[in-house]
C-alpha cells in the first residue's frame, strides 16, 4: 500500500509537468518557434558577435571604434535629426489630433486614421521620389515658392541635406504622431471637463489642472516614439543622401554592404547594438507609459 | 444656509428633429429634493444639464431665488453635480478632487483641505483621502463625486443617475445616505432618475416626465395613489388594465358595480386601472371568474397572476397568509376591493 | 442621445483640415505634375507611366512583393490568431512573456535587426527568399498583436468559446467559425497592416541582398529617376485613394466587427 504510493508519485508527477506544459505553454510553441529563431536568436547573436575581435576573441574594441568619428557624427546626426523632427511634429501633431478626434464625425476620423496609417507606413523609398519630384531644382513645389520669391536653392539646400531630410521626414513624423496620439485624445472622457465646468474652472483651469496633465504622459510617450523612428529611419535618407549627410543606418548599411570598409569586421555590429541601446531608452518608456494609461483608458 | 428655490419657466430644447423640451416648467423650493423620473429619452437629463448651464435652452428662462441666469456660463452658476459614473478627475487624489471646487474659488489650500476632510468625514470616506480615484469601488467613488459636489456649498445639487452603474445593494445604502446628506445640509437638489423605486425612497416631490413634458408632480403618495394620467398610473408602480364597462359614471368589474375616478368615455368600453394590492383573490369550489395561473411568492406577500374567462390576464398582491390554497390551475373569484378606480380609454 | 446629432461646423477642424490637407497633397500633387512632363516636347503626357507598366520586371516585382505579402499575412493568421486565442482564454503563466516579446521588434531598429539576421542563419535559410515572410511577419508582430489584442479584449471571449465547445465544436472549429467572424473587423486590420507593411518593406530587404518591388524601384531609379518617380507615385497614391475610398463607403459596423 505504502510503496504502491511512493511508486506512484514520480510518474504521476511527470505526468503532472508534462500536462502542466500542454496547458500552459504548447500552444505558443509555434510562435515562440518562429520569434525565437527569426528573432531573438539574430539580435542575440548580433549582441555577442559585437563583442569579438577580427580573431573572435572577446574585445570592446568594436565600441571603441563606434563611438569616435566619423560614427560618432553618424550617431550625433541620428539623434539630432530623431528630436528635430520629433519635436517639431510632436504639437502640431496633438493639436490635429486633438480637433480631430474631439470634434470630427465618425467617418472623418476612420478616414484619418487610414490615411495617416498609409503615410506613417508605406513611406520610405516612394516617399522620398515622391519629394525629389515635388521639392528637387526641378520641382512644382521649388518653382512655385520660387515664384513667390523663395528661392529654396539660393544657399545649401538639398533635399539629401539635414534640413531636406528632416522637411520629408515630417510627412511621415506628422500622421504617426496623429495615429499614436489620438488614444489619449479619446480616453479623455466628456464628464471631465463638464465637471469640471461644473466645479468652477474655466475652460483655461480645465485644461491646466486636468487636460494638459492627463494628456501629458501620452504626449511624451508619442514624442518617444517618434524620436525612434526618425532616428532609425533608413530607406528615405538611403535614397535621398549621397554620402552627404552621416547617419548611423546609413553608415551600418555600407558596412554591411561592403561598400565602406573597416580594419574591425564586427563594427557594424557594435553600431547595430548601440543603436539598440538608443532606441530601447525611447521606445521602453513610450511602452511604459502607454500601458499605465491604459488603466484610466479601460473603464 | 446658502441653498436657494429653483425655476425653469418654460423650457425648450431640441437636438435635430427630436424635441427634448417642450415648454417645460418646474419649481423646486428651498431645501427641498424633487426627482425627475420617466424613461430614457423623456428629456430629464436634457432638463438637469439645461439648469447646470451644460446646454443652452432654445427658449425659456431658469432662475435660482428668482434671479434669471439663463446666461450665466456653466462655471460660474454655483451648482454641485454628480455625473453616472467615472467623472472624478483621475490625475487628482481623492481630497484634491473634493476640492477642486473650492480650488477655483480660491480658497486658501488649507481651509480647502479642511472642509474637503469634513465632506469626506460625512460619506465616511475620510481614511481613502490620499488614494486616486481608480483604486475605489464604483460606490466609493460615487460617495466622492457627491462629496465633491457639496464641498463648495452649491446653492443648488443636481444627481445625474449617479446610482445608475452600482450593483443593487450599495445603490440602497447610497440614496439613503444621499438623503441623509441633503436634509442635514439642506441642500435645494434635482434628482434624474429612471428608476421609480429610487425616486419614490428619497424625494420630497416626485415629476414624471414623457416625450419632454411634465405629466404630473406631486408627493410619492399622490402620485401613486391618485395619477394624473393613464401615462402617470402605468409608469409609476404596477398597474392593471382590465377591460371593462363604464355607464353613467360607474364601472362593471367582475360582476359588481365601482365608482369610475376619472372620465374618459361617459359610456361605452373602457380600460378600469387597478393595483395588484386592490385586487383580492379567493379560491371557490363554484365556477369561478378566473383561474390562477402563477402565485409567487416574495415572503410577507405573495404575487398571483390569473386569467379571466374572457382571456385578461390579472396580477394580484396579497399577504401570503391567505394564499396558501390558490394552487395554479384551481378555480377563484377575483374582487376589486376599492371603492373607487381610475378608467382610461381603450 | 444628444451627442450623435451634434454634428455641426467646426470652424477649428475645418482650420486644421485645410492645413493638414495642404500638408499631404500639395508634395503629392507637384510631385504628379513632375511625373507626368515630358522632357521631348515640353508638354504633359502618360510617358513615364506608360513605360513603367511596359516594362516586364515592373510586374514580375509587383506580383512577387505580393506573394511574399500574401505569405506573410498566412503566417500571422495561422500563428498568431490561436495562439493569441488561447492566451485570451486560458491563464496561462506565460502571456506577460509573450506580451513582451511581441513588442520587443518596435525596440529594434529595423538596420540593427538586419545586421543580425545577416550573421545568423544557416546557409538554407539565407538561400531562400521564403526567409522574408518570416522576417516581415517579425516586424509586423508588434502590429498585428495590438490590433488583434483590441479585437479578443472587446468581446466576451471566455462566454463564446464555452459556448462553441460545449456545442460541440473542437478547437479548430471554435476558432475559425466562431472568433474569427466575430472579431472580423481586427482581423481585417490585421491582414491589412501586414500586407502594406510587407509589400513597402525596404530596408530589411535591401540590407539583406533581395530584390523585391521598392528594392527595384531605387535600381530603376540609378538610370531613370522620372520612371521611378512614376512607379512610386503609382505606389503611393494608389493604394492610398483604394484605401481612403474604401473607409468612406464601406459602413462602420462591417469594418469593426464590434466595438
Amino acid at each position: 500500500m505504502t510503496s504502491q504510493v511512493i511508486e506512484g508519485g514520480a510518474p504521476s508527477r511527470g505526468r503532472a509537468f508534462l500536462a502542466s506544459f500542454i496547458k500552459n505553454i504548447l500552444p505558443a510553441v509555434p510562435l515562440l518557434l518562429i520569434v525565437g529563431f527569426f528573432f531573438l536568436f539574430p539580435i542575440a547573436r548580433l549582441i555577442y558577435v559585437s563583442f569579438l575581435s577580427n580573431e573572435n576573441t572577446f574585445t570592446i574594441d568594436n565600441f571603441k571604434t563606434a563611438v569616435q568619428e566619423p560614427y560618432r557624427t553618424g550617431f550625433l546626426n541620428s539623434i539630432k535629426i530623431g528630436v528635430f523632427s520629433a519635436a517639431i511634429a510632436a504639437f502640431p501633431g496633438a493639436i490635429a489630433a486633438y480637433f480631430i478626434e474631439s470634434r470630427g464625425s465618425s467617418k472623418l476620423r476612420r478616414t484619418i486614421a487610414v490615411m495617416s496609417g498609409v503615410l506613417a507606413n508605406t513611406g520610405g523609398v516612394p516617399l522620398a521620389f515622391m519629394f525629389y519630384a515635388a521639392l528637387g531644382i526641378q520641382g512644382f513645389l521649388t518653382k512655385f515658392l520660387k515664384y513667390l520669391g523663395w528661392d529654396l536653392y539660393a544657399g545649401t539646400f538639398s533635399l539629401g541635406s539635414f534640413i531636406g531630410l528632416l522637411v520629408v521626414y515630417l510627412y511621415f513624423q506628422l500622421p504617426l504622431m496623429v495615429i499614436v496620439f489620438s488614444p489619449a485624445i479619446v480616453s479623455l472622457r466628456r464628464e471631465w471637463s463638464e465637471a469640471a465646468r461644473n466645479l468652477g474652472a474655466s475652460q483655461f483651469n480645465y485644461w491646466i489642472r486636468i487636460g494638459i496633465p492627463l494628456l501629458f504622459p501620452s504626449f511624451i510617450a508619442s514624442f518617444l516614439l517618434l524620436f525612434a523612428s526618425g532616428f532609425s529611419a533608413y530607406a528615405t535618407a538611403n535614397a535621398l543622401t549621397v554620402g552627404n549627410l552621416p547617419l548611423t543606418p546609413l553608415q551600418i548599411g555600407g558596412l554591411l554592404d561592403g561598400n565602406v570598409s573597416a580594419a574591425q569586421l564586427n563594427l557594424g555590429k557594435a553600431l547595430g547594438v548601440v543603436m539598440i541601446v538608443i532606441s530601447a531608452c525611447a521606445v521602453i518608456p513610450y511602452l511604459a507609459i502607454q500601458r499605465r494609461s491604459a488603466k484610466w483608458q479601460k473603464r | 444656509m446658502s441653498s436657494k428655490s429653483l425655476s425653469l419657466r418654460n423650457i425648450s430644447k431640441r437636438f435635430g428633429n427630436v424635441i427634448a423640451l417642450d415648454n417645460f416648467n418646474l419649481e423646486v423650493g428651498v431645501g427641498e429634493l424633487v426627482a425627475l423620473l420617466g424613461p430614457s429619452g423623456c428629456g430629464k437629463t436634457t432638463a438637469l444639464r439645461v439648469v447646470a448651464g451644460l446646454e443652452h435652452q432654445d427658449a425659456g428662462t431658469v432662475l435660482v431665488a428668482d434671479k434669471n441666469i439663463s446666461d450665466v456660463p456653466a462655471h460660474k452658476r454655483n451648482m454641485g453635480m454628480v455625473f453616472q459614473a467615472y467623472s472624478l478627475f483621475p490625475n487628482l487624489t481623492v481630497e484634491e478632487n473634493v476640492a477642486f471646487g473650492l480650488q477655483m474659488r480660491k480658497v486658501s489650500k488649507h481651509l480647502r483641505l479642511k472642509k474637503a476632510h469634513e465632506l469626506l468625514d460625512l460619506v465616511g470616506l475620510d481614511s481613502q483621502s490620499k488614494r486616486f480615484t481608480h483604486q475605489l469601488s464604483g460606490g466609493q467613488q460615487q460617495r466622492v463625486a457627491l462629496a465633491r459636489a457639496l464641498a463648495f456649498e452649491p446653492e443648488i445639487l443636481l444627481l445625474d443617475e449617479p446610482l445608475s452603474a452600482l450593483d443593487a445593494q450599495v445603490r440602497v445604502n447610497l440614496r439613503e445616505e444621499i438623503r441623509r446628506l441633503q436634509l442635514s445640509l439642506g441642500t435645494t437638489t434635482l434628482f434624474v432618475t429612471h428608476d421609480q423605486e429610487e425616486a419614490m425612497a428619497i424625494s420630497d416631490r416626485v415629476g414624471v416626465m414623457n416625450s419632454g413634458v411634465l405629466e404630473q408632480i406631486d408627493t410619492p403618495d399622490a402620485l401613486y395613489n391618485k395619477p394624473a394620467s393613464s401615462f402617470v398610473a402605468s409608469f409609476v408602480g404596477t398597474m392593471n388594465r382590465i377591460p371593462a364597462h363604464i355607464s353613467d359614471g360607474m364601472v362593471e368589474i367582475f360582476g359588481s358595480k365601482v365608482v369610475a375616478l376619472k372620465r374618459g368615455n361617459e359610456n361605452g368600453k373602457v380600460h378600469a386601472l387597478i393595483r395588484p394590492e386592490s385586487i383580492s383573490v379567493v379560491a371557490t369550489t363554484a365556477q369561478g371568474n378566473a383561474k390562477v395561473l402563477t402565485r409567487s411568492f416574495m415572503g410577507a406577500s405573495s404575487n398571483i397572476i390569473c386569467q379571466t374567462s374572457d382571456g385578461t390576464i390579472v396580477q394580484s398582491l396579497m399577504t401570503s397568509a391567505s394564499t396558501g390554497d390558490l394552487l395554479p390551475g384551481s378555480s377563484v373569484q377575483l374582487r376589486v376591493l376599492s371603492s373607487e378606480v381610475l378608467v382610461a380609454n381603450v | 442621445m444628444a451627442k450623435a446629432l451634434r454634428v455641426r461646423f467646426q470652424p477649428p477642424l475645418a482650420v486644421t483640415l485645410l492645413i493638414l490637407g495642404f500638408f499631404v497633397f500639395i508634395p503629392m500633387v507637384s510631385a504628379f505634375e513632375y511625373s507626368i512632363r515630358t522632357p521631348l516636347t515640353g508638354g504633359y503626357g502618360w510617358t513615364h507611366y506608360l513605360w513603367a507598366i511596359r516594362e516586364e520586371e515592373f510586374f514580375h516585382y509587383i506580383f512577387r512583393s505580393g506573394w511574399l505579402a500574401g505569405l506573410t499575412v498566412l503566417i500571422t493568421l495561422i500563428v498568431l490568431v490561436p495562439t493569441m486565442t488561447w492566451l485570451h482564454v486560458s491563464k496561462s503563466p506565460i502571456r506577460p512573456l509573450i506580451d513582451g516579446i511581441s513588442l520587443l521588434p518596435l525596440v529594434i531598429p529595423v538596420v540593427a535587426f538586419a545586421v543580425g539576421a545577416q550573421i545568423s542563419f544557416p546557409e538554407f535559410v539565407q538561400n531562400t527568399v521564403l526567409e522574408l515572410p518570416f522576417l516581415y511577419f517579425v516586424l509586423a508582430l508588434p502590429y498585428a498583436y495590438r490590433s488583434l489584442d483590441i479585437g479578443l479584449n472587446s468581446i466576451p471571449l471566455k462566454t463564446i468559446t464555452e459556448a462553441a465547445r460545449s456545442a460541440g465544436a473542437n478547437w479548430w472549429r471554435t476558432i475559425t467559425a466562431v472568433i474569427v467572424p466575430v472579431i472580423r473587423g481586427s482581423v481585417m486590420a490585421t491582414i491589412a497592416l501586414t500586407f502594406a507593411l510587407s509589400l513597402g518593406e525596404y530596408t530589411l530587404t535591401v540590407l539583406l541582398h533581395w530584390d523585391t518591388f521598392p528594392t527595384w524601384v531605387t535600381f530603376v531609379a540609378q538610370d531613370n529617376i522620372l520612371g521611378a518617380i512614376a512607379i512610386s507615385m503609382m505606389s503611393l497614391i494608389i493604394p492610398f485613394l483604394i484605401l481612403t475610398v474604401i473607409t468612406l463607403f464601406v459602413p462602420e459596423r462591417s469594418m469593426q466587427g464590434r466595438k
